[in-house]
């Protein structure tokens, strides 16, 4: 099985690798976003939120955004070209073809992350000690895992490129809205918040608002357990034929 | 179940639509099987069932003794399946996508066994060039390839030379013949009635039924002739289904004979009638 995920890990990286544009534009579009959020708080004299308190989530919730669309497409492509169907004949699990994609384009989050971390701290200010700032990392990199495993899952359901694009909003304007990003959750409707638990950006919004002195790791175990639970979901619902 | 291959009355349908209806097949080791039917016959069907991708509702299904889909992962290793499109990453070389395909295999020394596949088919040149640059031909080749590289027992092609032009279609059927040489069995979907003659036996289908079964020799000598006789001033048409047995009894009785035409069936016409037949026994 070992030899499976690097196999398709190493696929996956000599894919994108040569895939230029993707490559840059995966780089360049959080960057290009992050400074025209700059630009709108800099040019708004009273903006609608506290800028300290409102970016970092926003800083994470563009890389939840990017992730898991990049993600969702590579795969049902995987699925339209018939490849898909290829990888199983030929002898790959189920487990290999998820964890192979999953490390494969971590290694793109990674990078994706530190990018959106560094654009932040710099032109907001921030001023992030050390420790803040690695905070700051894991929760960003560990929901661009989670975003990654929630690509995957969703791509499960569509059988092509345009039936994967509906299932993109769906999944991002409740993280918006419902995630305590905009309006604290504890002032939502009790149904709302049951709804909140369900969107990753709620756990990730969570931790960030702990960042700091108040650290709580335990926010952080709870964006882990969403991943494996997303993860197990993806394996078992990675369908051979649609 | 003795043959490699053991279908029995298998039913499979896709909402209300029955892609195979009762369909009874069996392949021998060492041959080359053609499904042959038009689009909707359920050639497709029945290879993605082989290979242990699709259930099926209710009959019997052997693959080299094991139930494909129960068993896949003891079967898949000895199954190479080349699908209809080339199903190969563009953005990789020749010899990439074939070591990626063969990695989720144990072969040894995978790099070897690589470049010796891609030489086998005439791709040796080009194994390190990336994909996306190659013609329609080379793709399928290089599909081959990776439908081959772990050495498998059962080669399941669905309709493999779409878009090839004849001059690579002889080529591969070429590779398919020196692979049956080898001892593989092959399993190969098509509509196209001269490749049914490179098979050793075919299977005529038509919406998941089994219409005919036999080689392609005998299915030619069902063929019915049709014989334009003008003698005698006058002219007659005939429909004979051996004309070399009813043409002399013919000749027989006439006085003078001043011109015969005969227009044998081809394989074309001989599934054809056969499908048109099965409708009228429908109608």
């Amino acid at each position: 099985m070992l030899n499976q995920i690097l196999a398709v890990v190493r696929r996956v990286l000599q894919q994108l690798v040569r895939d230029r544009r993707f490559l840059a534009l995966s780089m360049i579009a959080p960057v290009v976003i992050i400074y025209m959020i700059y630009i709108f708080f800099d040019a708004v004299n009273r903006p609608l939120f506290n800028e300290k308190e409102f970016v970092p989530g926003v800083a994470a919730f563009i890389v939840h955004f990017l992730t898991y669309v990049l993600c969702s497409i590579a795969l049902v492509r995987e699925r339209t070209q018939d490849t898909m169907t290829r990888m199983f004949v030929s002898g790959y699990r189920r487990s290999s073809i998820i964890g192979g994609y999953v490390i494969a384009y971590s290694l793109v989050a990674t990078a994706q992350s530190l990018i959106v971390l560094t654009m932040l701290n710099v032109l907001f200010e921030l001023e992030y000690t050390m420790s803040e700032f690695l905070q700051m990392y894991l929760i960003i990199w560990l929901l661009a895992i989670i975003s990654i495993a929630l690509g995957i899952f969703v791509s499960n359901f569509a059988r092509n490129e345009g039936q994967v694009l509906p299932m993109i909003p769906l999944i991002l304007v409740p993280s918006v809205f419902f995630s305590g990003m905009i309006v604290n959750v504890s002032q939502m409707p009790d149904w709302t918040q049951v709804l909140s638990y369900t969107t990753p950006m709620y756990y990730a919004e969570s931790a960030i608002n702990t960042v700091g002195s108040a650290f709580e790791p335990v926010q952080v175990l709870y964006l882990v357990g969403y991943g494996v639970i997303v993860m197990v979901l993806g394996v078992f619902t990675l369908r051979e034929q649609m | 179940m003795s043959s490699t291959i053991d279908v029995r009355n298998v039913h499979k349908s896709y909402g209300h639509i029955k892609a195979l209806d009762g369909l009874s097949v069996n392949v021998e080791e060492g041959e080359i099987f053609g499904l042959l039917g038009a689009n909707g016959a359920g050639k497709t069907t029945l290879i993605k069932i082989l290979m242990g991708a699709l259930k099926f509702e209710s009959g019997e299904v052997s693959v080299l003794g094991h139930d494909p889909h129960s068993d896949k992962f003891t079967l898949r290793p000895k199954l190479g399946y080349m699908p209809q499109q080339a199903a190969l990453y563009d953005d990789l070389t020749a010899k990439e996508n074939v070591k990626f395909f063969g990695s989720a295999q144990k072969i040894d020394n995978l790099d070897k066994r690589t470049i010796e596949i891609l030489e086998f088919l005439a791709l040796g040149d080009r194994a390190n060039d990336t994909v996306h640059g190659f013609s329609g031909g080379m793709k399928q080749r290089v599909s081959l390839a990776c439908a081959l590289v772990h050495r498998p027992q059962i080669l399941l092609l669905d309709e493999p030379s779409t878009g090839v032009d004849p001059k690579l279609r002889d080529s591969l059927w070429s590779h398919f013949h020196t692979l049956t040489e080898q001892g593989v069995t092959i399993v190969v979907s098509t509509h196209q009635m001269d490749e049914a003659l490179h098979c050793d036996r075919v299977a005529v289908m038509r919406a998941g039924h089994l219409l005919a079964c036999d080689t392609p020799r005998a299915l030619l000598a069902t063929g019915h002739a049709k014989i334009t006789l003008e003698a005698n001033g006058s002219k007659q048409e005939y429909d004979f289904a051996n004309y070399r047995v009813e043409l002399p009894k013919l000749l027989g009785v006439e006085n003078q004979v001043d011109r015969i035409e005969v227009q044998e069936e081809t394989l074309e016409d001989i599934v054809l009638r056969l499908i048109a037949e099965r409708e009228t026994d429908h109608a």
